[in-house]
This record gives structure tokens, C-alpha cells and sequence, in this order.
């Protein structure tokens, strides 16, 4: 076997310094990229004796077939339930008999595995990390096992909080066909299509050298971490498949509503939006500002108009899901059966509200102290930070996506923020509604925000 | 020769010294000066100035004296203005006139500083903070005394009773503040469960000082956030926030527990607010459902039987008197115990602490809880029928307290049974038998005795009662066989490595101190962990198991449709 040589040895260290006024420095991170592809960022941090890893493999559920939504997490799951030479029970074992937490799964657009090991077991931690990657058993039986457990879960999850399914309806509303529709853990019927074969070609084509990325964190020696993960990664093999480029997603006209079906829900949950931006948005920083005070924190005009002044909801907030091609902007929130119209006009009215005034100075400098506030304890544990460098090389930001925020976030106006707002918030007659609750309490009333397309919670699917 | 002439002189330097007004001018400038002294200064320690600022007032005004007398000896007012006291012929000289409005002045300074000592005499309440010497509190510091407990934290308990700890970590500029209220559900009763968590809710609602949304408004254009929570024993605040707002903090923490307004207005409508969370939560979830009767059924008589969200028809009802004497009870200096974590010194802690919190007033401690829940003579089964995709069935048993030297061993069985994908339950049941989706639970750790709580997720259609039968053969194996050694080596590493990410974060940390000084009634046994892990054995929590796994300490609860009851 040959020894990998290194196409260089990354000094290009996201040097963050200074990025926050507030004081937050990221730490000198070592980025080396293998022969094979592989990227391999390290960050040593001695505050606690603990490791945080994460292993982010490029592509995730978007690249589902259409009849078979939640193959890639059925994949996911499948790397904890044997790999290499343990079973499922003995890998399950080996990560717990050390306190060590490791988990894989998927989002649309990457699969994750993250780790967090004491210090002293940093050894087990690569080779459990690196079977699953490269030698996972995708045994038969454990794979029928795991595929009709997770289709019952989507029924438990039915007769739970249904504000964990919202997601999984209002995108596949909104995206329909487009990747950005599916999923990401598949619906009832979608599951029951998998079969094992597709898990043993998703390992062969969708993973491999060529998009993976572990960056870790925490107390180790950078030398010897390098030399383990080269170990464990160096010889290994691309993935078979391509990678398929996303496509932009087309704005929505609006005036459309998803009616999902809850017979006996007292609360009516719902989401208003449309296409939002891309994770790369060049108006981050206004945008991020005019979110915070639209729907981002507890003060918003959301929030007090729909809890604090009219005591309407328990919460209402305003969500950008951000992807490599424009996500979602939904207003979220949920209210009394009775009282469902009231609470959507008020969420347009205050929609309105944010197109017609936008924010002032004042409310600039408020969103900012805040948003800067608040940045540094989502950086505090190794595995946030490990977590942060994975995202950035995952979606090929470079460091001035962390270094110019604070800059770009103090450079903002009145008038810039106006901009983005109207660029990025849809106007009141492009919105589309994505409503579940007691249908025949309120199908009549939603009604008026457009056509309706509705659908029975009990239906094993979540596209229309 | 020399005698009288000197004599001559100083008696025309006296009266040259009364022509010119410097005697008037050396008056009013101390009269002044007093006052100026006492309305500057006392501003400046009541706007939080260190004490040192009126001392500084004190030093200008001194310096000024001599030069003030210098300028009224050398300088004379003219009708032309000022003018030096030698170029002005005497004959045009208007200092007489000018001496009668010094008169004046000093008169009116006289009556000002007459009324300002009258009026504070007649204003007893009206009183600057007194002035804090931080060096006089050091003393009272308290430094950790057990080994393995870091060496820079510091407590203090207030004269008021505030039991205050701070635990300074400088990796980020950040701080977290906990305040512990000991007020939860079990200081409820009917007609007013729930009102612990509704007052949480009111907290955020206003001060005398303070609009409705104020507080939230302050604090998140000073980069703070914060939130609260409720439990059957305490209502706990949080607040995150960079170390820039720290006297803000304390100033808005100290307004809500000062001046907290309870409007009418805002009561009725944040009753909404509270009855759409008791939906999110329970209503339209078929845990919470199934949960609040579990809690319900298994106790009797303690008030840990109620939800700590309320039952509907109090979050409706509660009265306005309930809301005020709930606050004056509960809300006092010595039921609260503060924590502090983060990029700051003990030392400004309990400095801002005593100017900000020391003027609470202490008040008599809340009433003991009298209820003890009775011996269990027999299990308890409920059955709750709402439309359930999947049936759900819960298992607990009676157990102790955050003290009960019972805890820790039991704490320990728990994540041997139902701790993670590799846990014996999960293992058994899921894996294995695939007879439940998923299995959990966790232990009351509260201030009376509380409850092991068991549960199961189980398969659309699935026999509850065969699970069931399972559920209690596995528990009656531990009763009968006990644990492995690897069982619970494995279960003290995972409770280890849990430790040590829950110290990874500043915000881990003020809880694991809070909740060790609350519950237990000292922060440092928070660091005794380890220690206590190393020393548990299997023999124990066999024994354990043998007395808690028991019928007469069970309820059993299963939610299902009404549909599968007739299949």
C-alpha cells in the first residue's frame, strides 16, 4: 500500500482572527487535502479531555429517486448497526463502553457522521468512524429491521407534536418535484420501496474519498490525529457515482395551500413562504439582521404580535432554510383551532408591516448587538467547532464567510436592509400555505389564501 | 515700630478683603460647595459610580476654593465687566451692589441646603444605596473546601438570604445567569396548579419601571438572551449575554423581582398564551397526554401529582390575589440561589449582586410542604383512549429524592436499561424482539421523593399486555441476577464522558453547580461524580432494584385508540 503524499499541508489555516468585534477568534484550524480527495481540517483545543469529529460525505437525500425518499437515511442508519468486524450490537457497544457518542445522518444535500469520544479514546473513535465510512456490514436482516421501524416512527410521529412533520409536508408542497422536495428521512410508502440492494449500491456510488471531509476538534496532538486519519483514509476509494449538480429552485406564484388533515387537532400549525436563499446569499448579513427582527428572537414582530400583544400563539417565528441553491422562508407558528384565520391575517399584517417600514437604525443596531451576542457560545465546544469548519469546506465557503460577517453585519443601513427584505421576503399575493389542523374546523376559512390541495395525515406520503 | 503697622495692615487687608466681597465670596462658594457635594456625589453613587467619585467632587471643589477667593480678591465686577481690582477707580466701584447680590445668594443657598436637610428628614424612604467596599465583603467569600472542585469559584450568601455562586471561565466573552426560584408545582394545590409556570410567564410582563416587552427589548439590543422553565420544584431563569451587558443584567433582574407589575390586561392575555403551549405540549401530543396522567395516578396525595402546565379549567380561573401573594412568597431574596458562569470576577459579582439585590427585603420562608405521599398498597393502571397511530405504554415506580443515597445506584440501572442504542431494553426490545419502537426513561431527581419513569413506543397494533409482561420480566431479571461488571463500567463511562460535555460549555457548567447547590444542598458535590460513580457497586443496585422495581410502588399507563380496544 502506498503511502499517501500530501498535496500540501494546509498553513491556508482559516486564519479567523479578529472576525468578531465581540471577541470570538476561531482558532487556527490545520486543512490538509489527500491524494484521494479527502479534506481533513484539525483544530486542538485542551480545555476538557473530550474529541468532537465530524465526517461529512457530499450528497445526501436530494439525490433520492423519487419513488424511494429516505434511501440515503435508511443508508445512514444502516452505518450504526454493524461495520467492519463488529456486529450491530457490539458496534453499538464498542462506542458506549467508553462513553463515546457517535451518530450518522442526512440532510439533503450531505451525510453526517458526528462524534464525541474522551480524549483517551481518540484511537477507537477514527477506526469506528472510518468502518462505517468503508466497511459497513449493510447487513440484510438489520436493514428490514431498521426500514420498518422508521416507517412506524413516521406513524408514532403522527400522533406526537405535529410541528415535527410540518417540515416534511411544506417542502414537498413547495419544491414538488425539485430535490428540495423530498423527505429527507422518507415518507411511509417511500420506504417500503427500498429495498437492500439500493443500500448496497448507494455505498458504492454515492460514497467515497472524493467528497468526504472529517474535521476534528478538541484535545489531541494534531501530529498524531493527522497520522491516524491519513491512516485510516488515505487508500481509500472514490465513489463509483457522480455527483449531480442541483438545480435552482423556481419561485412559487403563491396563492396555493397545502391543508393537511388532523381530524381532532385542537391547534392549527402553519407555515407561510416561499423559495428563500441560497446558503452563499450575498445579502447574509442584511438578511440576517432583518430576520432576527422580523422573526428571530423572542422581541420579534412576530412574536409580539402573535404572543405577547394578542396572545394568539405560545411561539411564531420567521425560518430561512439555507441549501447550496436557495431553501425556504417560512413564517412558523401555530394557534387555537378557533382562532386560526385571525392569527394568519395578523402573520401577514406584520409581513406587511417589515415591507412597509423595514428597520431603522435603532433596530439595526439592536439586531446586531444581538446577533454578535450571541455568536460566540455556538462556538464554545470542540464539536461546534469541528462542526463549523465541515460546514464551510462542505459548501465551498471560504473564511470570509465568518471573517467579514461582523463587518458586513456593522455595515449595514436602513436602505440596504430594505433591500433585502424586499428581495428576499415574499410579497402578501406570492405566498404559499402549508396548514394542518382539523380540516372541516377550517377549510372553509383558508379558503381565501388560495387554492386549496388537501391531504390526510393518515395518507403514507407527504407530497400532495 | 513694626507691631502697629503690621496691625494696620491686616486690618486694611481685612476691610480691603470685605470691599472686595472675598469674605461673601468665600461663604457662598462653601455654602455651595455643600450642596453641590451632596446632590453631585449622592447622584453619582446611586447612578453606580465607585465611591471614589465623591471623593474626586469633593477634591475639584477644595482646589477651586483658593481659587475662586484669588479671582474675587484680584478681579472686580464692573459695569464694563470684569475688570482687575487696581484698574478700577474706587469712586466708579459698584462692589457694594454687587456685595448685596452675594448677599442674596447666600441666603438662597441657605434656605436650599435648610430645605434639602428638612426634606430629607420628611422622606425617610428616599435613601442612596450605601456605598459598597468591595474589600469589606472578601472576607465572606466562601472558596471551595473539597478537593476536586475548581479553585476559582466563590459563593456568597446576601444578608437578605441571596445565596449567590460564580464560577469565572474566560474562554469566551460570554456569561450565563441562573436563577433558581424554589417555586414549582409542588407549592401548588387545586385552583392554582400550574400557577408556578404561569408566573414564569408574567415575569417577563412588566415593571413599575418597565412597559411589557421592556425587559425583552432591553436586553436583546444588549446582545442578551434568556428564557425560563418550570418543574414540579423550581421555576428557573436564564440569561445568555456577552460580558458588555453585564450591570445591565443585573439591573433588569433585579427591576422584575422589585417592581414586577401584574396587569389585568396582560393576565388575560397571556393565560391564551399559556393555554397554547398546554396544547403544543400535551394536548396535541400523546406523550404529554399519557404523561400528565401517569403523574396523576401515581401520586395521591403529594402535589407532585399535577401537571406543572395546570389543568385547563385553573389556567383559566386563577385570580389576581393568587398571582400577588404567590410572588411576595416565593419570589424573596432568601427562596432564590443565583449562579454565575462565564468571563467575569467574583469579586464584581457579589459587588453588583449586593448594590442590585441587596435592597430586597427578606421575608419569612415559604411554608413547608405537609404532604407525604402514602405506602402504594397494590399496583396502579390507567388507560387513556385518544386516536394513537401507535400505541404508548409508561411504567413507573415510587423512588426517592435528589438525596436519597438510593439515587445515584438507581440512576445507574436506568442507563444500563434504557441508556442508548447498546442499553439492555433498547437491545431486547427494539432490536432484537422488535416488540417496541422505542424504549427510554429517567429518574425524578426532585426535592421530595419522586418517580423512576419507564417508556415505550410501540408498534401500530402491538399487544400492550404481552409488552408489558416482557417489560416486567426484564425488570425482575435485574432484581434476580443483578448487573454485570461491564454493565456497569459501561454505564459509569457514559455518565463520565456525560459530565465532562456538560462542563464543555459555560452554560453546563451554571446548571451542574445550580443544580448541585439547589437539590443538594451544596454546589461542590457537583465535582464529587466521579468519586460517586467509582463507588457504586453491582451488589448495591441489585439491591436497589430489588426495592424500588416492586407492584406496590407501580402505576402502569397505556394511551391506544379506542379502535385496538375493541380488536
Amino acid at each position: 500500500m502506498k503511502a499517501p503524499r500530501l498535496r500540501f499541508t494546509l498553513l491556508a489555516s482559516l486564519a479567523m482572527t479578529g472576525a468578531f468585534a465581540a471577541g470570538v477568534t476561531l482558532p487556527d484550524a490545520e486543512r490538509i487535502e489527500l491524494e484521494n480527495g479527502t479534506v481533513l481540517i484539525l483544530i486542538e483545543n485542551h480545555d476538557v479531555p473530550l474529541i468532537g469529529l465530524e465526517a461529512i460525505v457530499r450528497g445526501g437525500a436530494a439525490a433520492d429517486p423519487k419513488d424511494k425518499y429516505g434511501l440515503a437515511s435508511l443508508f445512514a442508519g444502516l452505518l450504526e448497526k454493524g461495520a467492519g468486524d463488529r456486529t450491530s450490537a457490539g458496534f453499538a457497544e464498542a462506542a458506549a463502553y467508553v462513553g463515546g457518542e457517535l451518530n450518522a445522518s442526512v440532510s439533503l444535500e450531505s451525510l453526517t457522521i458526528s462524534a464525541e469520544f474522551m480524549a483517551r479514546d481518540a484511537a477507537l473513535m477514527v477506526e469506528l468512524v472510518s468502518d462505517m465510512l468503508r466497511r459497513p456490514l449493510l447487513s440484510a436482516d438489520e436493514f428490514e429491521k431498521l426500514r420498518d421501524r422508521r416507517i412506524n416512527l413516521i406513524k408514532a410521529a403522527k400522533g406526537a407534536d405535529p410541528g415535527g412533520l410540518m417540515p416534511s409536508y411544506a417542502n414537498a408542497f413547495l419544491f414538488g418535484e425539485h430535490p428540495y422536495g423530498n423527505p429527507a428521512d422518507g415518507s411511509e410508502s417511500s420506504l417500503a420501496n427500498v429495498t437492500h440492494s439500493d443500500l448496497l449500491a448507494y455505498h458504492r456510488d454515492m460514497i467515497g474519498a472524493e467528497r468526504l471531509i472529517i474535521s476534528v476538534s478538541g484535545d489531541f496532538d494534531a501530529a498524531a490525529m493527522r497520522a491516524s486519519l491519513v491512516g485510516a483514509f488515505g487508500d481509500w476509494r472514490p465513489a463509483a457515482g457522480t455527483l449531480t449538480e442541483i438545480a435552482a429552485p423556481i419561485v412559487d406564484d403563491g396563492g396555493r395551500v397545502y391543508l393537511i388533515d388532523k381530524p381532532g387537532a385542537t391547534q392549527t400549525y402553519f407555515y407561510i413562504g416561499n423559495i428563500g436563499v441560497a446558503r452563499g446569499f450575498s445579502g447574509r448579513a442584511d438578511l440576517d439582521l432583518a430576520n432576527t427582527v422580523f422573526g428571530g428572537r423572542f422581541t420579534s414582530m412576530l412574536m409580539t404580535e402573535l404572543r405577547t400583544k394578542s396572545g394568539l400563539s405560545y411561539s411564531a417565528r420567521s425560518v430561512l432554510s439555507r441549501f447550496a441553491q436557495p431553501g425556504t422562508v417560512f413564517i412558523r407558528s401555530f394557534t387555537e383551532t378557533s382562532t386560526t384565520v385571525a392569527a394568519l391575517d395578523l402573520s401577514l399584517d406584520v409581513l406587511q408591516q417589515l415591507h412597509d417600514t423595514g428597520l431603522d437604525e435603532a433596530m439595526i443596531l439592536s439586531a446586531r448587538n444581538y446577533i454578535m451576542g450571541q455568536f460566540p457560545p455556538r462556538l464554545e465546544t470542540a464539536a461546534q467547532i469541528a462542526g463549523l469548519f465541515a460546514m464551510l469546506e462542505a459548501f465551498g465557503l471560504n473564511a470570509s464567510y465568518i471573517n467579514d460577517y461582523a463587518s458586513d453585519l456593522a455595515a449595514a443601513t436602513p436602505e440596504s436592509v430594505a433591500d433585502i427584505i424586499d428581495q428576499v421576503y415574499p410579497a402578501k399575493d406570492k405566498l404559499v400555505f402549508v396548514i394542518l389542523g382539523d380540516a372541516e374546523s377550517i377549510r372553509k376559512q383558508v379558503a381565501q389564501y388560495g387554492t386549496i390541495t388537501e391531504i390526510s395525515i393518515s395518507e403514507p406520503r407527504f407530497h400532495p | 515700630m513694626e507691631a502697629p503697622a503690621k496691625k494696620i495692615i491686616i486690618m486694611s487687608l481685612f476691610s480691603e478683603l470685605r470691599r472686595r466681597n472675598v469674605l461673601k465670596i468665600a461663604l457662598l462658594y462653601a455654602l455651595a460647595s455643600l450642596l453641590i457635594f451632596w446632590i453631585v456625589g449622592g447622584s453619582l453613587i446611586w447612578l453606580g459610580a465607585p465611591d471614589w467619585a465623591g471623593e474626586f467632587v469633593l477634591l475639584v471643589l477644595a482646589i477651586g476654593y483658593p481659587v475662586a477667593l484669588i479671582f474675587a480678591w484680584t478681579y472686580e465686577i464692573t459695569p464694563q465687566g470684569l475688570k482687575k481690582s487696581l484698574d478700577v477707580d474706587q469712586t466708579q466701584s459698584i462692589v457694594y451692589k454687587t456685595g448685596q447680590k452675594l448677599n442674596a445668594a447666600v441666603a438662597v443657598l441657605a434656605v436650599l441646603g435648610a430645605l434639602a436637610l428638612v426634606g430629607e428628614r420628611l422622606m425617610p424612604t428616599f435613601e442612596f444605596p450605601k456605598v459598597i467596599e468591595p474589600i469589606l465583603l472578601a472576607p465572606n467569600y466562601e472558596a471551595p473546601e473539597k478537593d476536586g472542585v475548581p479553585q476559582e469559584i466563590r459563593a456568597v450568601t446576601l444578608d437578605n438570604g441571596l445565596r449567590i455562586i460564580v464560577w469565572p471561565d474566560h474562554d469566551i466573552p460570554n456569561v450565563v445567569m441562573y436563577n433558581f426560584v424554589r417555586a414549582g408545582g409542588r407549592n401548588e394545590y387545586p385552583g392554582i396548579t400550574g400557577l408556578s409556570h404561569f408566573f414564569e410567564h408574567m415575569m417577563f410582563n412588566g415593571t413599575s419601571r418597565r412597559a411589557q416587552g421592556e425587559f425583552d427589548k432591553t436586553m436583546e439590543a444588549a446582545g442578551g438572551a434568556n428564557n425560563a422553565y418550570t418543574s414540579k420544584d423550581l421555576t428557573v431563569y436564564q440569561d445568555w449575554f456577552p460580558r458588555s451587558a453585564l450591570e445591565t443584567i443585573f439591573d433588569l433582574e433585579s427591576d422584575r423581582l422589585q417592581n414586577l407589575a401584574i396587569d389585568p390586561a396582560v393576565v388575560e392575555s397571556e393565560r391564551d398564551v399559556v393555554s397554547s403551549e398546554r396544547r403544543l405540549r400535551y394536548d396535541n401530543d400523546n406523550f404529554g397526554r399519557l404523561f400528565l396522567e401517569m403523574n396523576a395516578t401515581a401520586f395521591i396525595a403529594h402535589p407532585y401529582q399535577f401537571p406543572v402546565i395546570g389543568w385547563s379549567s385553573d389556567i383559566e380561573n386563577w385570580t389576581y390575589q393568587d398571582l400577588e401573594s404567590y410572588f411576595r412568597t416565593y419570589y424573596a431574596p432568601n427562596n432564590l440561589t443565583m449562579v454565575f458562569t462565564g468571563d467575569v470576577t467574583a469579586e464584581e459579582i457579589f459587588v453588583l449582586a449586593e448594590k442590585y439585590f441587596g435592597p430586597l427585603p427578606a421575608q419569612e420562608a415559604p411554608p413547608a410542604i405537609r404532604t407525604t405521599e402514602p405506602e402504594q398498597l397494590g399496583e396502579r393502571r390507567l388507560l387513556v383512549e385518544v386516536d394513537a397511530p401507535t400505541p404508548l405504554l409508561h411504567m413507573t415506580f415510587h423512588a426517592g429524592s435528589a438525596v436519597d443515597p438510593a439515587t445515584l445506584p438507581l440512576s445507574i440501572l436506568l442507563n444500563i436499561l434504557v441508556g442508548g442504542d447498546s442499553s439492555r431494553l433498547h437491545q431486547q426490545f427494539v432490536e432484537q424482539e422488535q416488540i417496541a419502537l422505542a424504549v427510554g426513561g429517567f429518574q425524578m431527581e426532585g426535592i421530595d421523593p419522586g418517580l423512576v419513569y419507564l417508556y415505550l413506543t410501540l408498534p401500530p397494533g402491538a399487544d400492550t399486555a404481552a409488552v408489558e409482561a416482557r417489560l416486567l420480566t426484564e425488570l425482575s431479571r435485574v432484581v434476580r441476577d443483578g448487573v454485570t461488571e461491564a454493565e456497569l463500567q459501561k454505564a459509569r463511562n457514559i455518565m463520565i464522558a456525560d459530565y465532562w460535555r456538560s462542563l464543555a460549555t459555560i452554560d453546563g457548567k451554571a446548571a451542574a453547580i445550580g443544580h448541585a447547590e439547589v437539590f443538594r444542598g451544596d454546589y461542590q458535590l457537583a465535582f464529587a461524580l466521579p468519586d460517586d460513580l467509582a463507588a457504586v457497586t453491582a451488589a448495591e443496585i441489585q439491591q436497589v432494584a430489588a426495592s424500588v422495581f416492586h407492584r406496590n410502588r407501580m402505576t402502569v399507563g397505556v394511551l391506544r385508540s379506542p379502535a385496538d380496544n375493541e380488536q
